[in-house]
């Protein structure tokens, strides 16, 4: 029975092939995001280990500042001196150590006057060491002047700067020419370790440009004695300094690396969602083929029976061919999915910029596992319901005609209300953010639930669709007739047409999303910016990134012919009353205007030194009032005590306190970061762009933007993000175009004896195309269009859930007709292999088929 | 007119009757064939289907191909019909050449000159029998003359069930929907294989009559495949076939004449088995 079984599996190669085709997409991109994943953490475990591989314990000093190391700006703050050195060298065991001065914050100016690396991986500056073993020198000697610097391999290629020349390097001073007196690389022949770029200046240069602290360290690195273990040694050490951080090599390699897995991890799970929804997608494309299976074979299905087989043994025969194809296209998927793991780590890395040490790929048991029970699990669940049914053919069926005429949909639809009611009412109670689960578990699950509804309701909805593009087809025959097949089988049609719905719906959802997102942004610019020029910051990552402007320009830029009010913020993580708060320091009668500050309480007015404006939600949140007093910690000076002076409401601008620049001395950057100018007249606002450019000419990190250009940067974000979203959705749409492909090859093969005859009275190959292609753009039409639908709710229902102001509700019409006319081409291209293999029929075998 | 029909055998170029075709009279030759031979296969597994068959069929005249199970009449139908090719001689339709023809010039073959009446899933079951007797002009994008139309109904006697599907109508209803099909185009000539092998005798009787009107009274061509003594002494000529050769034509049949030569020809058939 079951070899009989397998035979029967093989016969139907075509339409076997293609459910494969969506289980090997589905485990493809799955077993890729595991291994792209894995081999990119590799590639960071990799970096870590190498990094710290000559490391036998480290010392770097408690970071005790307000934001501790999660504050992004600034120069480093937790040092170590000589003192300390001096302590660690006396402890019993210690063979050696080095100090070492490292900051994020040295950015070389290429010859395009731009910074080397850019937004990219961090641009670090270090103290030279002779005896570092991670840094080999290729090329020249080390610096020895304070003018001197040896850069790294790879920042010499990107910047095209070499051996001999002068480069401009920014650090806590503006940019200042250094003379490149030597190149080096790193273990195993690396221009640099991870794409990061390198700038070595002599230690007290590095002391005074990058810590502007002479005489202090970042980190020391200890080199045990024979014979004392890391951990001994790291111990021991800590004794001596019981308020400094101390650990081996391999625990800080441990960290380091278990604080980018989060971020992998996050990358990992988008990726195996996006991978999920396309196996759901699939499992329609799955169930189609099985219940076309099933349908055709009933007569060979009943035959067994007549012959005594249980319904059992006709159940488990269908399920082990759900089983067997499942595994084998699993198997085939996780194949492709290790090279699609290969390829997409490289574009990851390429994508920041990075180049880890990691060649191959890292292939996980787990990801194997999951891939193969995920992939076998999907076909299997497809394959049930037809299963079931195949096992309810009764022998009788043997003798009848094979094609049973269709059952009615009452009960079908019936259920389809109910579980759509049921989707409705789970985005409704997550709008209101009703009940005990997630917002977005709530909204995720009544998302599918609608999905399922609806396509249990499609084949009805078909129905006066159908009939409607038949009557719009009149006038062509080929037209008709696709039309009028279409209707011949409204649950197929409708189940085609439902797997594509998935990723139409999510694509127009998060259309609805991105396009709410930037009439929200222009929105809030529009309201709550009053500004027509402003001046940006490119923020370099990393502790010790200091780009930004000298804050005494908020006068120049107020003094400025035809501007009527200039603000340049400065901004950092305060303590504010033993509460870590970001806070901005500034003109605060210029933001007030420029921001269009409500007060809620007080005066929001000119600042003192010694006063500050709280934001609403501060001021709720640490119990504040005017005339209250708060301690504010910055990170390099002494604390001191402000006064509340009035309490504004937060608005899209700015939504954290303001002090007076005067108290922001203690702020980890001497820098403000961005700047506002309000222009009295917009005639003047060229003129006046004019001077802020020569103002910021010879800053490469500054640039001067006008409203228009800031709504535009943040909307090209926007739409990048839609970018993303809408290719990984692609594989969901390829799978459903699958399935029309499919849907149709089984027409044209159910239908040959039909195609013979039209062939034989007189319809030409290319007619028999056109009634083909018009049959399967009904049916992606049909999809996009529930797609768009549902889509549209579930973008509203998104952006009334978040209720974010920044979201103003607004649907793009303009994206959803796009959706439409893909959707027209996506079925023009599933009708091209039917309508090949149609109209390619030999006419008189056709009319002759059984 | 009924003897007129019956000599018409001899000189089949009259006459008042082809009015409503297309094709002048000066051509009297609807369809022929010259010495096509049909051969299946190749090496152990060749079968010839035809040996060097020539036949001529006359315009206005409704001929009947007979002859044993195997014999070759579909073969030479379909090969006739342009649906097959011949593996050597030649194959006109009217004026038209069809052997060598490519697919675009078969399809305009078939839309303007041939008529097809299969024995059965003749009509398509997503069109009302109105529709399906309409399909090869719609498909050809000619206009339907109503007067030919109500008559070919009239004829058939279909005129309340056009607006019923296929799944609707009783198999002989079915097959009359076809031959309306094939009629309404006026083809030069319309081919049927077994049209009444799936029908009772008294359905398979009516669409044999309306068949054989259709000839005397609008001049039309039909070449059919028969197994049926009976339903081959509806036509005005019997032309039978054995192991793929012409071996014998008869004019103007009753049914005991195709009897007595269908034995003839079973029994040597027989023994060569
Ligand atoms: N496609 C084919 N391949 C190989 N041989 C074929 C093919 N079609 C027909 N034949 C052979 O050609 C011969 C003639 O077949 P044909 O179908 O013309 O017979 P027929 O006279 O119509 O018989 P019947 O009365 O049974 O329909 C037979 O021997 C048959 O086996
Ligand atoms: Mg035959």
């Amino acid at each position: 029975m079951f070899r009989s079984m397998l035979r029967g599996l093989l016969t139907h190669k075509l339409r076997l092939a293609l459910s494969a085709l969506a289980v090997i997409l589905g485990t493809m991109f799955m077993s890729g995001a595991f291994v792209a994943g894995d081999t990119f953490a590799q590639g960071f475990t990799a970096l870590f280990s190498t990094v710290n591989r000559d490391i036998d314990v480290e010392v770097t000093a408690q970071d005790t500042t307000p934001g501790g190391q999660n504050a992004q700006l600034g120069t480093p703050t937790a040092l170590l001196d000589q003192q300390d050195v001096d302590t660690v060298q006396k402890v019993d065991g210690v063979a050696k150590v080095t100090p070492g001065v490292y900051s994020a914050g040295a950015r070389l100016i290429g010859t395009d006057g731009k910074v080397v690396g850019g937004n990219g991986p961090p641009q670090q500056g270090i103290a030279w060491q002779n005896d570092d073993p991670l840094i080999q020198l290729r090329q020249g000697r080390p610096p020895q002047a304070a003018n001197e610097i040896a850069i790294n391999q790879g920042l010499s290629t990107d910047s095209g700067f070499g051996l001999g020349q002068t480069a401009d390097v920014i650090t806590l001073e503006p940019p200042t020419p250094y003379t490149i007196v030597g190149i080096f690389g790193f273990p195993g022949d690396r221009p640099s370790l991870a794409g990061e770029t390198t700038v070595a200046f002599t230690l007290p240069q590095a002391q005074r440009v990058l810590l502007n602290a002479p005489g202090k360290f970042t980190s020391l690195d200890v080199t045990a004695a024979a014979g004392v273990s890391n951990d001994t040694l790291r111990d021991r050490i800590a004794a001596a300094l019981p308020d400094d951080v101390v650990r081996t090599g391999a625990q800080v390699a441990q960290e380091q690396q278990s604080a980018t897995s989060s971020f992998v991890n996050i990358l990992k799970t988008g990726l195996v969602v996006f991978a999920l929804i396309g196996m759901f997608t699939g499992a329609f494309l799955i169930f189609n083929t099985f219940s076309m299976l099933v349908a055709q074979r009933t007569r060979e299905l009943a035959l067994y029976r007549s012959f005594g087989a249980s319904r059992g043994q006709v159940n488990r025969s269908v399920l082990l061919e759900s089983v067997l194809l499942g595994l084998a296209a699993s198997i085939v998927g996780l194949g492709l999915g290790i090279l699609v793991g290969y390829i997409l780590n490289k574009a990851l890395q390429s994508f920041i910029d990075a180049s880890l040490p990691v060649s191959g790929v890292v292939v996980r048991a787990y990801a194997v596992l999951t891939t193969l029970a995920v992939g076998t699990a999907f076909t299997v669940v497809a394959a049930l319901i037809p299963a079931l049914r195949a096992s309810r053919v009764p022998p009788i069926a043997a003798m009848r005609d094979a094609v049973t005429p269709d059952k009615p949909l009452t009960r079908l639809t019936i259920a389809g209300a109910v579980i759509l009611a049921g989707g409705g009412l789970l985005l409704g109670l997550g709008v209101a953010h009703v009940g005990d689960l997630p917002t977005w578990l709530t909204l995720g699950i009544g998302a599918a639930l609608c999905f399922l509804g609806v396509a249990l309701l499609a084949p009805i909805i078909s129905r006066p669709l159908t009939t409607a593009a038949g009557k719009a087809f009149a006038w062509s025959v080929p037209g008709r007739l696709g039309a009028r097949n279409t209707g011949r089988n409204p649950r197929r049609t409708a189940v085609t047409a439902a797997a594509l719905m998935i990723g139409v719906a999510l694509a127009t959802g998060a259309g609805v999303f991105a396009q709410s997102a930037k009439a929200g942004i222009s929105n809030a610019f529009e309201r709550d910016v009053n500004a027509q020029l402003a001046v940006t910051t490119s923020f370099s990552q990393g502790p010790g990134a200091n780009a930004g402007f000298p804050p005494e320009l908020e006068q120049t830029m107020a003094a400025l012919p035809g501007v009527s009010a200039a603000v340049a913020l400065r901004t950092d993580t305060v303590n504010l009353n033993g509460s870590d708060r970001f806070v901005l320091a500034g003109d605060a009668q210029a933001a007030s205007t420029i921001f269009n500050l409500k007060q809620v309480a007080g005066n929001v007015r000119e600042l003192n030194p010694g006063e500050m404006l709280v934001d609403q939600d501060t001021a709720d949140a640490l119990h504040l009032g005017v005339g209250n007093q708060v301690t504010m910690r910055t990170a390099r000076a002494t604390p001191v005590t402000l006064d509340v002076v009035g309490i504004f409401k937060p608005n899209q601008a700015i939504s954290s306190s303001l002090i007076s620049s005067a108290d922001a001395g203690g702020f980890r950057s001497p820098f403000a970061q961005q700047g506002f100018v309000q222009v009295a007249n917009d005639s003047q606002v060229p003129q006046v762009r004019a001077e802020l450019d020569r103002l910021f000419a010879n800053n490469p990190e500054v640039t001067v933007n006008d409203q228009s250009q800031l709504i535009d940067q943040a909307n090209n974000f926007v739409d990048i993000l839609l970018g993303i979203v809408n290719t990984l959705l692609a594989l969901t749409i390829i799978v459903a175009v699958l399935g029309v492909v499919n849907t149709l090859l089984l027409s044209v093969f159910e239908r040959t004896r039909e195609l013979g005859l039209i062939r034989a009275v007189g319809m030409s190959r290319a007619q028999v195309g056109r009634m083909i292609t018009v049959e399967s753009v009904l049916i992606s039409v049909f999809g996009a269009l529930l797609g768009i639908v549902i889509g549209v709710g579930l973008g509203v229902a998104i952006v009334a859930a978040l209720g974010d102001e920044f979201l103003s509700l607004t649907v793009p019409w303009g994206y959803l007709l796009i959706t439409l006319a893909l959707a027209i081409v996506a079925g023009a291209i599933a009708a091209v292999l039917p309508a090949i293999r149609a109209a390619r029929l030999n006419v008189l075998q056709a009319i002759a088929y059984e | 007119m009924e003897a007129a029909g019956r000599t018409v055998l001899v000189r089949p170029d009259h006459d008042l009757f082809t009015r409503g075709n297309q094709v002048t009279a000066s051509d009297p030759v609807a369809a022929r064939a010259d010495d096509v031979w049909k051969v299946y296969g190749s090496g152990e597994a060749e079968v010839i289907a035809l040996r060097g068959v020539s036949v001529t069929f006359q315009r206005g005249v409704f001929t009947a191909i007979m002859g044993p199970s195997g014999s070759g009449k579909s073969t030479l139908m379909h090969c006739l019909a342009g649906l097959d090719s011949v593996t050597r001689g030649e194959v006109h339709i009217g004026e038209t050449r069809v052997t060598g023809l490519g697919d675009a010039g078969l399809t305009k073959l078939r839309r303007d000159k041939v008529g097809f009446i299969f024995q059965q899933f003749n009509l398509l079951p997503t069109l009302s029998a109105k529709e399906n007797i309409l399909l090869p002009l719609s498909i050809a994008g000619r206009k339907p003359d109503d007067a030919w139309f109500d008559t070919v109904i009239k004829t058939v006697a279909l005129q309340d069930r056009l607006g019923h599907r296929p799944a609707q109508l009783s198999g002989g209803q079915q097959q009359r929907v076809a031959c309306a099909r094939a009629l309404v185009a006026r083809p030069e000539v319309i081919f049927a294989d077994e049209p009444t092998g799936n029908l009772d005798s008294k359905s398979g009787a009516d669409v044999l009559g309306f068949l054989r009107d259709s000839v005397k009274t609008y001049g039309q061509t039909i070449v059919m495949v028969t197994h049926d003594p009976v339903a081959a002494s509806y036509a005005d000529r019997v032309i039978f076939l054995a192991d793929g050769a012409v071996v014998d034509e008869l004019h103007s049949p009753t049914p005991d004449m195709v009897l007595d030569r269908m034995k003839k020809l079973d029994a040597p058939a027989e023994v060569t088995r």
